[in-house]
């Protein structure tokens, strides 16, 4: 057994956990040309091996005297062997008996791993212990020397020797099922149709089989591919159907014997072999190839080299240098290479000591906008126009090496899953005190204890334990301080924070917001905070931009934004705001907007969210620029801006702390307390 | 802890002639693992009870990992129960078996966060409803008309049935979800943080959607969420969860704006408001109010769970576990919520 | 942690006792009696039973299996029945040829996977091609065919080292190591091809996780980023990956022994089987086995040490 591509591991479990749908994995297949290559390949092999005693131009005994050992020629087009018989037709002969016994295999494998996993992912944890440890045991055998052995006690039926195959493979099989099926036990849909009473069994045939049909596939190739290629193994060392009967490891077998007289003879059969279980490999490939790791964060190979090319080749633009600690951005426009635009001609400025909020749904383009003030963007994703100016530098111009001189040291970096921004297979300490001696070129020691106040700066009191564990072993909130704390570690002057808070519980969240202001009163850096949530803005920033489909739609200060917002779409959504009414009762409805955020590729040229804008009008069409705000410094992108006077409604948000209103807890009361729903205009 | 004063149906509903509550759960626990160190530390539900009346809607909040969702999910009996017991309609339905829960026929149907996971992806919206109506014995033809009416009134077009959930984006499917489970009419739907997976847009469509069908079908709903905000626009009673135990529980209209448990005070004022100047004067009474942090603070399972946090702890509040009682219009489970209802929160 | 090891020990030693009685049963499935062995082709049907009787065949089999299994544990594993060596004796004189192919193959397999899997995932692009190109052949080409063709190239065509033989240690170094080179890379680029394939799904997928991006964000040098987290992330499912790797090795040694006619345990057990060698088959198989799982609960201690969440339990 050469092959165990079969086996799993960790990743190809988790991989094997996004299942292809079937007609997109056959829609995969077709598209890849190495697999329609592997997949026609097969199909010609097995239906000519079937079909052999139809078409073959000699019967399998036939010897031709005249040619004995012949190359390849018009009769003979694959030559002929020692005896003189047309080696072609001994491949095809061969075949069913190869084919068909695999088969066999893989049906077995497949047949005994599968109701193992459905059982082992539906029943308790001690059922499936059992199953696991068995597998376990199957999966350190060496199947070749037990294989060997049956073959000892009960000869050479490949039958028999390849349903063996299956069990003793079986053990590797179930342990790339059982992974995927379990991840699917635990999906809400399973939990649903629980709900609803069916049957266990039922539950694992309607909803977890349909979505394992990809992984089930490939397995099955693969152990296909395995079982030929230990069956030619087994033949070749003299434990294969016997001969005159042929087979593709005998035929092998008995061409190894001619290697010095006639190595041609080795050829055919060898490639064969070689291209059936390539095409075996290319279909499993291709159909688990669609569910890929997730891309790389880090620019590789040819993508870096063309990012060094196309900064080099661009010709330098002259930007003035923003004054000390400033962020300038300008006319940001980042898009994927050959590809949408993600982000449009984005303006803003960040001055020192204050904080910008960036807010908006999400698929906004926030996260992109954030990503790229630090060089941070992933690999493929590249600022097209505009500036962002750093001081002396343009941040959307500069090399890895340049924008690495800035990272960490300038500008820091916070993330939005805590318990996913450390490493976890190294110490809190090692990670921290590294960044620490990078950033701030320190001695070792020093850089320990500077881990351990920065630590405390974070709020963490007992940094000591802190700095021992491993990222797995501390919380949520925990893991948020830590990251703020590797973000400080070179006292940057600006921090770009992408939804810090929002996987974190209220109270956590609050006493981070606390944490992030008190740095920035102490130290007087800038920062700006990624949100979805109204309420962070108005807790923690002093100006912001509202974000809309890849674009600002209004900037101001936090002040006016929320006191009088002046878009529509801000508005609307200060208005769904359930928070907006906390501390009010009984108010029946929530202003909602229409529809939802629409996706790049469709991005209208006109205003972006004319679609679900209650003041919508024919002149909206057109593309809208940003224009002044009507009240205060900023701009808002609509037409209709000045005309609407949506900031000067004497009460922007759709209930006041003030309204009076009953706690009627009758859930059939009217619902008319609020503003009408769909309409951007609240309170008439 | 005594029976009566934990018993809100009678507090809140009126006494003598109240209809028979929807559900009612009492003194349930539910412990996660084997073994002995699952045994030793404290259950992820720790005694509660509640009850829901008919057309009522109950809220229950707390942060991550305080036993929300066990609590829905042994409702629904796809968690074991361990101790306990969980009425629904005057029925015990304490784990009840894949059998016996078909016999409910429906009646007892859940509404889950993840609008991704909640939909098989390789059935169509019109399989995945018309799945219960099929296993209460429905006909397909019947089934299939429910099904597309269903879809219409939870404002999707009828044809959305032959189409898969790939085919839908977060919001359309949280509502296909609730489609789902509204299809066999039930009398509760437990609703599991619906609408934190959504943006602020499509969370308010969802949110009137729950709110207009409950009028219309004068449903029960049990509302989890970690959102005080989102339990406050829906819920008429509100109950506070803390490390698997209530807190406090009453009326939505006290919960959220007068607690009385310093729990529920420290969630209400770390909730955000977006009103910048209001917002400022919930920050700086938070800040003064002395709750500590909630760190790595680990709960022995003596006293009250929130004692490490607590800026009025005492030694009482770390040796005994305070009993739930009426503390103004709510039920507070805290030694000195009198001391707490009287200091000045946000 | 230490719960972690003894369970693992506990599987190793069933692992081992399953397949013992397994062979035992095959042997005893078999029929061809040892005695029709041991007497010879001009044995009487009088001569044959005696023998039989006298290794008590015909007592039951439990006892039969005890009594095996008892001796075994002193280190007895009989006498095999074609000529009346120890097998034990037998196991040892041979086992060093096999244990110099599967850890040389190992090793090489090991490296070249590892090297040219962080190859293609790093440098992405042609080397990623090529890399892939030499894993699908890899998993491919069987190793009795890769190995025919490279006596063709290596020994009949350039006679650069040995087409077959084994050269013993102790006599001759060199003699020893170009004796096994041929059979090693036979048996390794298989391997290899398989680990490539493991490192470089473990290196993207380690690449793409949230945790590079606040590396970045603290200005680690990209080389850094790649040799070290990347790297250390990939450890674990390519160390697994070696230990599956190792047990197909182990297996396919045979294949290899018997095309370079080394004078390992795989040609052995090839014959004792072919022979019907009762005793030599069983005490093989299980000593082939118990090889097997002792590298294996090395390889899987290995990972859970390497395996913060593990060795923090
Ligand atoms: N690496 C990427 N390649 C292609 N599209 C992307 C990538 N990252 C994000 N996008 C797309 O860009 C848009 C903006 O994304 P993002 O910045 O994450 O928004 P937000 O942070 O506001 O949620 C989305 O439509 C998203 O799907
Ligand atoms: S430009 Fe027109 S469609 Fe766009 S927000 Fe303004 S009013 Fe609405
Ligand atoms: S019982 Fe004590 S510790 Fe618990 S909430 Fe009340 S005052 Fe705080
Ligand atoms: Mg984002």
């Amino acid at each position: 057994m050469s092959d165990t591509a079969a086996f799993p591991t960790r990743s190809s479990q988790r991989a094997s956990r996004r299942p292809l749908q079937a007609p997109q994995a056959l829609r995969t297949l077709l598209r890849s040309p190495l697999g329609m290559l592997g997949l026609a390949w097969l199909v010609v092999i097995v239906v000519a091996s079937l079909t052999a005693p139809l078409w073959l131009p000699y019967p399998i005994e036939y010897q031709d005297f005249s040619a004995v050992l012949a190359g390849p020629s018009a009769a003979h087009l694959l030559g002929t062997d020692e005896l003189g018989r047309d080696v072609l037709s001994r491949i095809f002969a061969a075949g069913a008996g190869s084919l068909i016994t695999t088969f066999l295999a893989a049906v077995v494998a497949i047949g005994v791993a599968l109701p193992l996993a459905l059982i082992a992912a539906a029943s308790s944890a001690r059922i499936e212990t059992i199953i696991n440890r068995v597998t376990e045991i199957a999966m350190s055998i060496p199947a070749l020397v037990i294989i060997i052995a049956v073959i000892g006690a009960v000869g050479t039926n490949l039958y028999l020797v390849m349903t063996c195959l299956g069990l003793l493979i079986a053990g590797g099989i179930y342990r790339v099922f059982v992974g995927q099926a379990k991840s699917l036990q635990s999906q809400l849909y399973v939990d649903a149709a629980e709900v609803d009473g069916l049957r266990p069994a039922m539950v694992s045939i309607r909803h977890i089989l349909p979505n394992m049909a990809t992984t089930i596939f490939v397995q099955f190739v693969l152990v296909f591919a395995i079982g030929l290629m230990l069956q030619a193994g087994l033949a070749f060392i003299g434990f294969g159907p016997q001969p005159p009967e042929p087979s593709w490891g005998g035929l092998i077998q008995s061409a190894s014997k001619q290697i010095y007289v006639h190595p041609w003879l080795m050829v055919p059969t060898g490639l064969v072999l070689v291209f059936t279980v390539l095409g075996a490999n290319a279909v499993a490939d291709t159909l688990a190839g669609g569910q890929g790791a997730p891309p790389s964060q880090v620019a590789l190979g040819p993508e870096a080299r063309r990012r060094r090319r196309e900064l080099k080749a661009a010709a330098p633009v002259a930007v003035e240098s923003a004054p000390e600690g400033m962020l300038i951005v300008k006319g940001l426009t980042i898009g994927v290479d050959d590809g949408p635009e993600l982000v449009s001609s984005v303006s803003f400025e960040v001055a020192p000591g204050t904080v910008l909020g960036v807010v908006g749904e999400s698929g906004c383009g926030k996260t992109l906008t954030a990503l790229s003030l630090v060089g941070l963007l992933p690999p493929g994703v590249n600022p097209r126009e505009g500036s962002i100016r750093w001081g002396a530098r343009d941040l959307a111009r500069l090399d890895e090496s340049g924008l690495a001189a800035i990272r960490g040291r300038e500008i820091g970096f916070v993330g939005q899953e805590p318990m996913r921004a450390l490493d976890p297979m190294f110490t809190i300490g090692y990670q921290l005190a590294g960044a620490v001696r990078r950033l701030r070129g320190v001695g070792k020691a020093d850089a320990r204890a500077e881990a351990a106040s920065l630590l405390g700066k974070v709020g963490i009191v007992d940094a000591e334990r802190v700095l021992r564990s491993y990222p797995h072993q501390i919380s949520g909130g925990m893991a948020q301080r830590v990251a703020i704390a590797l973000a400080l570690a070179g006292r940057p002057k600006l921090l770009i924070a992408d939804e810090p808070t929002t996987a974190l519980d209220v109270t956590v969240q609050a006493e981070i917001l606390s944490l992030l202001r008190g740095l920035v009163a102490e130290t007087g850096m800038s920062m700006v905070m990624v949100t979805h949530d109204f309420g962070v803005v108005a807790d923690i920033c002093d100006e912001v931009v509202v974000m809309y489909a890849g674009q600002v739609i209004e900037s101001g200060t936090v002040h006016d934004v929320l006191g009088a917002a002046e878009h529509p779409y801000t508005t609307a959504l200060l208005a769904a705001d359930p928070h907006a009414g906390l501390g009010v009762v009984g108010q029946e409805r929530l202003a909602s907007i229409p529809g939802q955020v629409p996706q790049p590729r469709d991005w209208p040229t006109g205003c972006r969210f004319a679609d679900r804008c209650a003041f919508a009008q024919p002149q909206c069409v057109v593309p809208v620029p940003l224009i002044a705000r009507d009240r205060g410094d900023g701009g808002v992108r609509c037409v209709r801006v000045h005309e609407l006077q949506l900031g000067r409604l004497d009460d922007p948000v759709p209930l006041d702390a003030a309204t009076p209103v009953d706690g009627g807890a009758d859930p059939t009361a009217p619902t008319t307390a609020a503003a009408p729903a769909r309409n951007g205009k609240v309170r008439s | 802890m005594t029976a009566e004063t934990l018993n809100a149906a009678d507090v809140y509903a009126g006494i003598g002639d109240a209809p028979p509550p929807v559900l009612e759960i009492e003194d349930l626990v539910v412990r996660y693992g084997r073994g002995r160190a699952a045994l030793a530390a404290p259950p992820a539900v720790d005694r509660v009870s509640l009850s829901i009346q008919p057309g009522e809607t109950v809220g229950l909040v707390g942060e991550s990992g305080s036993g929300k969702t066990t609590i829905g999910r042994a409702v629904l009996g796809l968690e074991r129960v361990t101790s306990g017991s969980i009425r629904f309609n005057g029925r015990d339905v304490t784990n009840l078996s894949a059998k016996e829960r078909r016999a409910l026929g429906g009646d007892l149907r859940a509404v889950f966060q993840d609008p991704y996971s909640s939909l098989n992806p390789r059935l169509t919206i019109g399989s995945s409803l018309a799945e219960p109506l099929r296993i209460a014995g429905v006909t397909a033809a019947d089934a299939a008309a429910r099904a597309g009416a269903m879809l219409e009134s939870v404002g999707l077009p009828a044809d959305a049935a032959a189409r898969y959930p790939r085919q839908f984006s977060g919001g359309q499917r949280q509502r296909i979800a609730v489609a789902r489970a509204l299809i066999t009419n039930p009398s509760l739907v437990i609703c599991d943080e619906p609408v934190s997976a959504l943006d602020l847009s499509t969370q308010a469509q969802v949110l009137n959607l729950l709110a207009d069908l409950r009028a219309e079908r004068k449903l029960s709903y049990l509302f989890i969420a970690h959102d005080i905000g989102v339990v406050g626009f829906l819920a008429q009673r509100v109950v506070v969860l803390y490390r698997g135990q209530v807190m406090e529980s009453g009326p939505a209209a006290n919960v959220t704006t007068a607690p009385v448990h310093p729990f529920t005070q420290a969630l209400t004022a770390a909730s955000p408001v977006p009103r910048p100047a209001e917002q400022a004067a919930r920050r700086a009474a938070r800040e003064a109010s002395g709750v500590k942090t909630a760190g790595n603070a680990d709960f022995a399972g003596v006293g009250c769970p929130f004692a490490a946090r607590c800026p009025l702890a005492t030694e009482l509040c770390r040796t005994e576990r305070p009993p739930l009682r009426a503390v103004g219009g709510s039920l507070a489970a805290c030694h000195y919520a009198e001391e707490a209802a009287a200091r000045p929160i946000a | 942690m230490i719960l972690f090891v003894i369970k693992r020990f506990a599987l190793a030693v069933t692992t081992v006792f399953v397949v013992s009685v397994l062979v035992f049963l095959l042997v005893h499935a078999g029929d061809t009696t040892p005695g029709v062995v041991a007497v010879g082709i001009g044995g009487t049907q009088e001569q044959i039973e005696a023998y039989n009787e006298q290794i008590g065949w015909y007592d039951p089999l439990i006892v039969q299996y005890l009594a095996w299994l008892g001796s075994a544990l002193t280190g007895d594993l009989g006498t095999s029945l074609t000529n009346g060596s120890d097998v034990l004796d037998e196991i040892l004189r041979r086992f060093p040829v096999t244990a110099s192919l599967a850890f040389g193959a190992t090793v090489v397999s090991s490296v070249l996977g590892v090297v040219l899997g962080v190859t293609a995932a790093v440098r992405r692009g042609l080397a990623d091609r090529l890399v892939s190109v030499f894993a699908g052949m890899g998993a491919a080409v069987p190793a009795f065919w890769l190995g025919i063709v490279l006596v063709f190239v290596f020994a009949v065509q350039s006679s650069l080292l040995p087409a077959t033989g084994y050269v013993r240690f102790e006599d001759s170094p060199s003699g020893w190591f170009s004796s096994l080179v041929l059979p090693v890379l036979t048996l390794a680029i298989g391997g290899a091809a398989f680990i490539a394939r493991q490192t470089r799904a473990s290196m993207l997928e380690a690449l793409g996780q949230e945790y590079i991006r606040t590396l970045r964000a603290t200005a680690m040098p990209t080389w850094r980023i790649l040799y070290v987290h990347a790297l250390r992330s990939a450890s674990l499912p390519i160390v697994a990956s070696i230990a599956l790797q190792f047990i197909a090795l182990f297996g396919g040694s045979i294949i290899v022994e018997v095309l370079f006619a080394l004078p390992g345990l795989g040609v052995a057990v090839q014959g004792a089987v072919g022979q019907a060698d009762a005793p030599a088959v069983q005490g093989i198989v299980v000593v082939a086995t118990l090889v097997v799982v002792v590298v294996n609960l090395l390889l899987e201690l290995t990972n859970s040490f390497l395996d913060p969440k593990l060795r923090t339990s």
